[in-house]
Order: structure tokens, then C-alpha cells, then sequence
């Protein structure tokens, strides 16, 4: 269970509130975030596994405050960035996942064998040996996520992870990450994404516009995006 | 581009088969040979018996020819300035132990993984571990590594815009995004490490060098196997 308890957030330069005192409860395995660019989306998410910490309030994942035991918070809560590149750092799959398991599992022949079985469960298998900067987009976010899912995580965060994605790959990693057998917390602009989650938020200059059943957050958040569309062409 | 760096490809030659320390230290001991040894001739066969050796680890020509290439261009300029001076051994002599040298490190990059090198970087700094955060320290060589071709790569994007606007010859144009850029990337890969716990796994390291090492409670070999494995049974239900 993910806890925001009043968690605020504030550019410690500027003082401008990025995030509006939120309290909310996540308990859902498919939770979508909605909202415009700006918003505070990718905020919110990024205090789950204490990318972020709260400037006042508190997050906890299972129990446990994101700023205190941030390291142990880490190992449960697996998050995937809109731009894989930043995230693979070894020339080739196989290492980028071994480095992953690095802190794990000491012994080097056990950390290849798991890291075959990460590529391979993503269907990467044939890439372990290819280098990361001839795969394409989609592959390098699959190789992401399989660095991701090798430490085991209960918890995966999702920050548009399909966006810089052609078509044909979007609805591969989306299939894929609704597949797993985690919690997902998917920040989106794929309405239609965001539509199959079981409970949608809704984001809206840093405060919770919305939170309940995906059909009405979409509605809403057209309303929201068009309604200042045509206040701005008035 | 394919970077140098990027020359590794895993294949079953005697180089690739050679552990890393062998090879590592193998590079050491010629490059501080190669000072001692001032025969033009000599210098020549060990230039070209570590060109044989870059060949035989088959790497990717397209980047290997390149590098190749400047080698031996910076090594006839280096030779050049001598044979300027008059001095023709030493010309021929340095020319031969750079080119020594670079082809010998390019072949043991060309045959020994990143994770190889991490390892040894880990292995070869583990006795100094009470001052010396070793794994961090080989981190810090694999992300260095990392951020060349990216540099590269925001270098000719930054040019490319340049020249989109019509402004390729102010280097102002080109310097100030690649720099703002790199900067940008740097800390996406901080975030990045940070998410990944890596960075966390560093900071425990560095907190306490000698306990690094040891696995935590809940990182026991038997309790990882069985969370993987239920993670994996849990996935083939999904299917």
C-alpha cells in the first residue's frame, strides 16, 4: 500500500508549490495519472520511491517513509523513465541487467544466468549480447524494464514509459506492463492506457482534480484541457 | 557512429578467452616496456604483432579502422616533429610505441566485457577497502565510459541544429546546448542510478567500505532465489 499523508511539494529556489497538500491511499494493482504537461504528475510519482522527498508530510511504501528508509523502499518499488537511454548505462543488455543484480547476488555466474532469464522473460533473450545502442527505442525501454523487474520489485512506477514509442511498440510495453503480476502506477498521456486502469487520478496545477473510476477521470481531464483550449483561442 | 568503446562483441578467441587481469596487466607490462626499448626495429614487430593481436580479436572493422587510422595519424605526427629535429631512430621509436600501445589497449578492450572490467576494477581495489569504496569506484569507470559517445552524440545534434538556423560557425551555437544538454543527461542518470538503488548501494558501500560486501538480511541467497522464483510463477499466471 502507497500513503500520502498531506506530502507537499515546493521548489526549494523559486518557492513556487509544485504539489498542492495530497493525501491519498493506493491500494489498486492498475492506477493511471492523468494530467497536463507541468501538472505535477511526474512529481507525484517520483515521491513513491523518494526520487522526490516531500518538502512537508509524508509518503510511505508497506509501511515504511520514503525519506527514512529510502534504501529499503528502493529495493520494493521498480520505476521506468519516459527515456530508457538515461536509464542503461553497460554497452550491452546482459551487463546493463547484470548491473541490476550487482549488489544482490555477488556471484558472477549466478547474475548472468538471472539476467538471461530477465531478457528472456521480455523476450529479449536473442539481445543479451547486442549492444544497447543498436537496439531500438522499444527494445531499450523492454531491456529498462528488464533491469527493472530482475531485483524483483512489488511495485513498479511507469513515467510515461510509452511516449517516445512508435505505435506498434506502445501497445507491446503497455500489454507487457499490465501483464505483470505487480502494482503499477502508470503516469500517461495514452488516454486509452489510462482507460484500463482500475482507478484513475486526475492532476491538474498540482492539486488532485480527480480520483476515481478511469471512464469519468478521462472525461474530466477533456473537459479540463479543452475548456482551456478555447479559453485561450477566446 | 560506433564508438570505440563500444568495440566489445563476445566471441571465442584466445584474446576474449584470456582472463581480464592477464590482459590488463599484459597491456601494463608493454607499455612500460616499450619505453625501455629504443631499437626502431624492435619497436616496429611490437607495433605490429599488437595490431596482429587487435586483428585477432575480430572486432567490428568500421570502428577499428577508424581508430586505427588516427592512431597512425597522431603516431606520423609525433614521429614528423622528430625526424624535423633529425632525430630518425627516435622518430620511427616513438611512432611505434604509441601506435604499441593504443592497438594493444583497443584489443583489450575490443575482447573483454564491461562487466569483466568492473570485476576486476572491484577485485584489484578490494584490498584497499578500508579507505577505498571499490565497486563505486568501478561504477564511477563504467559511467564515465557511458557519457563519451553520449557527449558525442549531443555534439553533433547541437551542430546539426546549429546548422539548421545558419549559425554553424558561432561556437556558441554549437558549445552552449551540448554543455546545458550534458549537464541535463548527467542528471537523468543520476535519477536514473538513484531509482535503480544503485546509487543507494554506493552510498551503503561508501557509509561502511568493509561491510559492503557481506549480503544483507533480506539478501540472502536462498530468501532472493525463492522471491525470483515466485516472482517468475507469478508472471507465467499472467500469461
Amino acid at each position: 500500500m502507497i500513503a500520502f499523508e498531506d506530502a507537499t511539494v515546493v521548489a526549494p529556489d523559486s518557492g513556487i508549490t509544485i504539489l498542492e497538500p495530497t493525501t491519498l491511499t493506493l491500494t489498486e494493482r492498475r492506477i493511471s495519472i492523468i494530467g497536463a504537461n507541468g501538472s505535477g504528475k511526474s512529481t507525484l510519482v517520483r515521491l513513491i520511491n523518494g526520487l522526490i522527498q516531500p518538502t512537508s508530510g509524508t509518503v510511505t511504501v508497506e509501511g515504511l517513509d520514503t525519506v527514512k528508509k529510502g534504501r529499503e523502499v528502493r529495493r520494493n518499488v521498480g520505476f521506468l523513465f519516459t527515456d530508457p537511454s538515461a536509464q542503461l548505462i553497460m554497452p550491452t543488455a546482459a551487463e546493463d541487467v547484470m548491473l541490476s543484480l550487482r549488489r544482490t547476488v555477488p556471484r558472477r555466474d549466478e547474475r548472468v544466468r538471472a539476467a538471461l532469464e530477465a531478457l528472456e522473460d521480455l523476450g529479449l533473450g536473442d539481445k543479451a549480447d547486442v549492444a544497447v545502442s543498436s537496439l531500438s527505442g522499444g527494445q531499450r525501454q523492454l531491456l529498462a524494464l528488464a533491469g527493472v523487474l530482475a531485483v524483483a520489485p512489488s511495485i513498479i512506477v511507469a513515467d510515461e514509459p510509452t511516449t517516445l514509442l512508435d505505435l506498434r511498440w506502445r501497445a507491446h510495453v503497455g500489454a507487457l506492463l499490465r501483464s505483470l503480476p505487480v502494482q503499477l502506477i502508470e503516469v500517461t498521456h495514452d488516454l486509452d492506457s489510462a482507460l484500463r486502469a482500475e482507478r484513475t487520478i486526475v492532476i491538474d496545477q498540482g492539486k488532485v482534480a480527480f480520483d476515481g473510476a478511469p471512464g469519468d477521470a478521462v472525461a474530466l481531464y477533456r473537459d479540463l484541457m479543452f475548456g482551456r483550449a478555447a479559453e485561450g483561442s477566446a | 557512429m560506433t564508438p570505440v568503446i563500444g568495440m566489445y562483441r563476445p566471441l571465442r578467441t584466445p584474446m576474449h578467452r584470456a582472463p581480464a587481469w592477464f590482459k590488463v596487466t599484459l597491456l601494463a607490462a608493454v607499455a612500460i616496456l616499450v619505453l625501455f626499448v629504443q631499437d626502431p626495429v624492435t619497436s616496429l614487430g611490437l607495433a605490429a604483432a599488437s595490431l596482429l593481436l587487435l586483428i585477432s580479436t575480430a572486432p567490428p572493422w568500421r570502428p577499428a579502422l577508424a581508430a586505427v587510422a588516427w592512431t597512425l595519424l597522431f603516431a606520423v605526427m609525433a614521429a614528423g616533429y622528430q625526424f624535423w629535429r633529425g632525430e630518425w631512430a627516435l622518430g620511427v621509436d616513438v611512432a611505434a610505441d604509441l601506435a604499441t600501445v593504443v592497438f594493444l589497449a583497443l584489443a583489450v578492450s575490443a575482447s573483454t566485457s564491461m562487466e569483466r572490467m568492473l570485476d576486476l576494477a572491484s577485485a584489484a581495489l578490494r584490498p584497499l577497502r578500508r579507505f577505498v569504496p571499490h565497486e563505486t569506484i568501478g561504477l564511477m569507470f563504467a559511467l564515465l565510459i557511458r557519457l563519451i559517445p553520449e557527449m558525442v552524440r549531443l555534439l553533433g545534434e547541437s551542430r546539426q541544429a546549429a546548422m539548421a538556423r545558419g549559425v554553424e560557425r558561432s561556437p556558441r551555437a554549437i558549445l552552449v546546448p551540448t554543455a546545458t544538454r550534458t549537464v541535463g543527461f548527467a542528471l537523468d542518470l543520476g535519477a536514473a542510478l538513484h531509482a535503480r538503488g544503485i546509487s543507494d548501494a554506493a552510498a551503503a558501500e561508501a557509509d561502511s567500505p568493509l561491510d559492503a560486501d557481506a549480503p544483507r538480511a533480506d539478501e540472502v541467497p536462498a530468501s532472493r532465489r525463492a522471491r525470483r522464483e515466485a516472482a517468475r510463477a507469478r508472471r507465467g499466471r499472467t500469461r
